[in-house]
Order: structure tokens, then C-alpha cells, then sequence
């Protein structure tokens, strides 16, 4: 507790002169020293104090002048005095002094700041909620969009659909309220139409651009979008010969060529289609049968292709049709059910003009009308057959195993049942004549075998 | 070329059937959009954290991850779950409020 000395003695220094010799000590020191002890108590630790080298003597001092702290007012003022401490940091004092060690400290307690106080201090959430108020606003535009585009292309292509199908838009309500598009999402609108020769029904998917989400929209700045329609014919069977083909812009073809399973089970890439099919640049085709190529890829389609190539995606046509490749697990034992379809994806005009588009629904119904006529050679037929007679075996090998154990599994359920029924009959003749038709059928389970074996070594 | 024979067949009618009935390879063109599952239960996470951990941010974007995900969501999935997560989302939010009232700072402050 002597540290605290120095500034005592600058006091004191004042009073009664009698620690002169410390006086040429190196003076500044006394004036760099900070605590003064107030009515004793644990002194404040000060750091620059160079005190520990003094002699006893001082502790006595010390104490003697522990008596006189009461008159401690007038010592405040005077170290608030600033002029008598030169390049003395004041505020490290006032703050020193200020820390009675008798008080107790203080801590203010965490309690939250009032609501009502600034709102300026809440620009974050000013900010978030402008955000929000921009997302619903772009929403309810984007949606409006949306359902405007729809409906023009549902009434420029209305006469045309009217023309070829007596079901124009159904809702799958059995009364079938509002026939016309339907609305999957609010970019996702759908129309069904049925009722025409050599099809069941088309399939209409207006797929556009998500409008009315900007986080997608903000998307598409980066990933060019387009407005999509996927059409989607379900033939009837028998009408178009076995063969699948498919054209189309060189992405989609090899996505689509991975994705779709009768794609990739029976067509293959065609090297040069420009030369082979003189289908325009930029279009690739895969075909299975050269010769159905060729005949579909005649020179009506073929203007088509070039005079719309910036609208058209792709066009399937196939009679192995089963979705997307599916995943090969164990246990699916049948083959996915095929169906002939016509499929196409066209782009929309940016410009949102659908007369542009109306000729490629023309020209669906031309295709239509072409499978229905188009009758495969015979070397085609029987090139189509082996086809497919190659993929079924395929598809047996892959599942063989699959399918002898789910066999044998039956096997052994159907004896187990008959085991049980045997037990429940309480008539121990029949048990006994059962079980031993059980044992000769185990015995001759095992015995073939060495005989045979015993045959061979001779 | 269908000017002259009406291609018209009044019995080969077939009343739509949801892609679902329509068997799965129905629906091959449709490949599913996932986004509103996705931001479904990123909204969720999100709106999770910000209760438990009192990220004020993690609230807000909580709520954002429902707008996105009710926006984009289909006609056929059903508006519980849309409305759960605005639920979930807006109570995140309103809590963080309610137990600390300070203004929100943003994860990079927070986080130096």
C-alpha cells in the first residue's frame, strides 16, 4: 500500500517541508504518481508508480497522514487544477479520483433499449420492408403478365383448335365448368383438347418465364429464358409404325437424349445431319430407323425447320414412350408401360406476337396426319422388331435375379401356407402321410445330384 | 389439307385426367420446378434459428424464403404448407422483436 506515496508527498510538500531530501528526487516522477489514499481502504493499482525502492521511513509518514484525509475537499479542487499538472493526463485523475473504492461498482443492467425512442436507428428494417413491398408489387405485375400472355395464345390459337377438336380446355371436373386454360402456376398454364382422329388427346403446357417471383426473374438476367409451350399428342396405337426420331436444337437434344428412356435405349446421335438429312445448322437429330428419318425429315418439314428455326425446340415422335429414364431399382419387375406420342417445344415470341407461332401448330397436325400414312418398308419393320426384342432382353437380363428371387420367395409363402393349413387339420393321418411327402421331396432334392456326378466319373 | 375431311371425332373423346392418374410418364414433359419446396424449408430453417438464436436477419430472411416459396408455388400442393411457413416466418420475426427491440444489425456485423 505504499505505492501511493509519491502524491501524498506532493502534498504534504505544501504543508510542512520536513521530506525536503525528496524533493531533487526526480521530481516529475511525484507529479507522474496518481492515487491519493482518501480515508484508507485499497488503494487503486497504478501502473507507471516506481515505488517499491523506497525506504521504511515512508511507511510512517503514510500512516501519520492517514489522519489528516479529512480535509480531502480542498485537495479536489486542487488537482482539478490543471495548470499545476503539465502534460499530466487530467482525465485519467478525474476518473481515478472519481473511483471511491468505498462505493460499490456499479453495473447498469442490460435492459432493452424503449421502441418509441429513434425510429431513425431502424433504417434495416425500413429497408426490409421496402423490400417486401417491391417483391408483392413485381408479384401481382408478373402474375397479370402471366395470365395476359395465356390468354393470347389460348385465343389466337382457339379457331385452329376449334377446327380440329370437338374438346377444346377441360378442367377434370365432370361437368367441366370452364373449359379453357388452366392454371397450374402462376407462370404453369395447361389446356386439354380430345376428339380427333388418330389421337387421344393433347396435352398444351404454356411454360413461361416466372414473372412474378423477382428472384427468378433476377435469375434470368444472368441464364437467358424464353416463354415455352410444350405440346404433348397421345396417339392412338397402331396408328403410326414402330420407330422413334427426334429433332431439334443441339442442347435440348442432349439433355433430352440422357433424360428420356426410349431416347436412349433405341436411337442413336446422327454424325452430320446437315449433309445426311439437310436439316438446318444448329439442329441435331437421333434417329433409330434411317429410313423413317429420312421419310419424316422430307423437304415440307424441312422448310418448316428452317423458315421457324429460332421457335422450334424439339420434336419427338415416338412408340416406345415411357417418361424419363427411370431409375434402375431391383424391385420394379415389369417394363414401363409405352405409349406412341408426338411431342414439340416451341418457343414463344419475345415480342409476345402468337401469330408468329400459329403456322407450328399447323404443322403439328401435319405430322399427325403424315404418321398416319407413313407405312415402314419391310426391312424397316423387321429392323424396328429386333429393336425391341433386344431392349425387352435386355431389360430380362438386368432383372433376372430380381425375378427368380421374388420366384422362389413365392414359392417358399405358398409351401409355408400349406404347412399351416396341414398343422390346423387335427387328422394325424394326413399329417404323417404329408410329412412324409415332405421328407422324399427333400431326399430327392439332394440325392440327383451325387448320382449324376457319380456317372461322370466312370 | 383438313379443310376438305373434318378431323373431328365426336366419340374419341377423352375427359383430362391429372397427370398423376395419367401414370408418371404422363407428366415426362412437366419435370418438377423444386423451388418452392426448397425455399419452403429454407424458410423454415431459417425462421428455426432465428427464434432459437435471436438472429434478428435470420427472421427477415426467413420471411423472404416464404414469400419466394408461396409465389412460386403450384396450384396442386396444397396452401397449408405455404401458409405454415408464413406462420412460422412472421412469428420468427415478431418474437426477436419482442425479446430485444434494438435494431436489427446485419450478419456481417455481428459476426466481426
Amino acid at each position: 500500500a505504499t505505492y501511493n506515496f509519491a502524491v501524498v508527498a506532493a502534498a504534504s510538500s505544501f504543508e510542512d517541508n520536513d521530506f525536503a531530501e525528496f524533493e531533487d528526487f526526480d521530481s516529475d516522477d511525484d507529479f507522474v504518481e496518481v492515487p491519493v489514499t482518501v480515508g484508507g481502504g485499497a488503494p487503486a493499482a497504478s501502473k507507471e508508480v516506481p515505488v517499491k525502492e523506497k525506504e521504511p521511513v515512508v511507511k510512517a509518514a503514510q500512516i501519520q497522514d492517514d489522519e489528516e484525509d479529512g480535509i480531502v475537499e480542498d485537495e479536489d479542487e486542487f488537482f482539478k487544477d490543471d495548470e499545476e499538472f503539465e502534460g499530466f493526463d487530467a482525465g485519467e485523475i478525474k476518473e481515478e479520483t472519481g473511483k471511491k473504492p468505498a462505493e460499490p461498482k456499479l453495473t447498469v443492467a442490460k435492459i432493452p433499449m424503449h421502441f418509441r425512442t429513434h425510429w431513425d436507428s431502424y433504417w434495416m428494417e425500413m429497408l426490409m420492408l421496402a423490400g417486401l413491398m417491391v417483391y408483392f408489387t413485381n408479384f401481382f405485375a408478373g402474375k397479370a403478365k402471366n395470365a395476359k400472355l395465356a390468354q393470347l395464345w389460348l385465343t389466337t390459337h382457339k379457331g385452329l383448335l376449334d377446327d380440329n377438336f370437338v374438346l377444346v380446355g377441360d378442367d377434370g371436373k365432370v361437368e367441366n365448368e370452364n373449359p379453357g386454360l388452366m392454371k397450374e402456376s402462376e407462370s404453369l398454364y395447361t389446356l386439354w383438347c380430345s376428339g380427333r382422329t388418330c389421337c387421344e388427346g393433347m396435352l398444351v403446357e404454356l411454360k413461361m418465364i416466372k414473372r412474378q417471383d423477382l428472384v427468378s426473374l433476377i435469375a434470368g438476367l444472368m441464364r437467358p429464358q424464353q416463354d415455352q409451350v410444350h405440346i404433348k399428342v397421345d396417339l392412338t396405337r397402331g396408328v403410326m409404325d414402330p420407330f422413334v426420331f427426334c429433332v431439334g436444337t443441339k442442347k435440348t437434344i442432349t439433355k433430352a437424349f440422357k433424360e428420356y428412356a426410349d431416347l436412349s435405349k433405341y436411337c442413336t446421335l446422327v454424325s452430320k445431319p446437315e449433309t445426311r438429312y439437310n436439316v438446318p445448322a444448329g439442329f441435331s437429330v437421333l434417329s433409330e430407323i434411317p429410313e423413317a428419318t429420312s421419310a419424316i425429315l422430307e423437304n415440307r418439314i424441312i422448310t418448316a425447320l428452317s423458315r421457324y428455326q429460332q421457335y422450334i425446340d424439339y420434336i419427338h415422335i415416338s412408340d416406345q414412350y415411357s417418361g424419363p429414364v427411370q431409375v434402375e431399382d431391383a424391385n420394379n419387375l415389369k417394363q414401363p408401360e409405352t405409349k406412341p406420342v408426338l411431342m414439340a417445344g416451341f418457343n414463344l415470341p419475345k415480342n409476345g406476337d402468337m401469330e408468329a407461332v400459329k403456322p407450328l401448330l399447323i404443322l403439328i397436325f401435319y405430322l399427325m396426319e403424315r404418321l398416319k400414312g407413313y407405312r415402314l418398308s419391310k426391312e424397316g419393320q423387321q429392323k424396328a422388331e429386333k429393336n425391341r426384342s433386344r431392349v425387352e432382353e435386355e431389360f430380362l437380363k438386368s432383372t433376372h435375379a430380381a425375378r427368380a428371387e421374388a420366384a422362389a420367395q413365392r414359392r417358399e409363402d405358398k409351401r409355408k401356407a400349406e404347412k399351416e393349413r396341414i398343422m390346423a387339420e387335427d387328422d394325424p393321418e394326413k399329417q404323417r402321410r404329408w410329412e412324409a411327402k415332405e421328407q422324399k421331396r427333400q431326399a430327392k432334392k439332394k440325392a440327383p445330384k451325387m448320382k449324376r456326378l457319380a456317372v461322370k466319373s466312370l | 389439307m383438313n379443310a376438305t375431311v373434318d378431323p373431328r371425332r365426336k366419340e374419341k373423346v377423352n375427359r383430362y385426367k391429372a397427370p398423376q392418374a395419367q401414370g408418371q410418364n404422363g407428366s415426362g414433359t412437366g419435370n418438377e420446378d423444386l423451388t418452392p419446396d426448397y425455399m419452403n424449408i429454407l424458410g423454415m430453417i431459417f425462421s428455426m434459428c432465428g427464434l432459437m438464436m435471436k438472429l434478428k436477419w435470420c427472421a427477415w430472411f426467413a420471411l423472404y424464403c416464404s414469400c419466394i416459396s408461396f409465389a412460386s408455388s403450384r396450384v396442386s400442393d396444397d396452401a397449408k404448407q405455404v401458409l405454415s411457413s408464413f406462420m412460422l416466418s412472421v412469428s420468427a420475426v415478431v418474437m426477436s422483436y419482442l425479446q430485444n427491440p434494438a435494431p436489427m444489425t446485419p450478419p456481417w456485423v455481428s459476426s466481426s
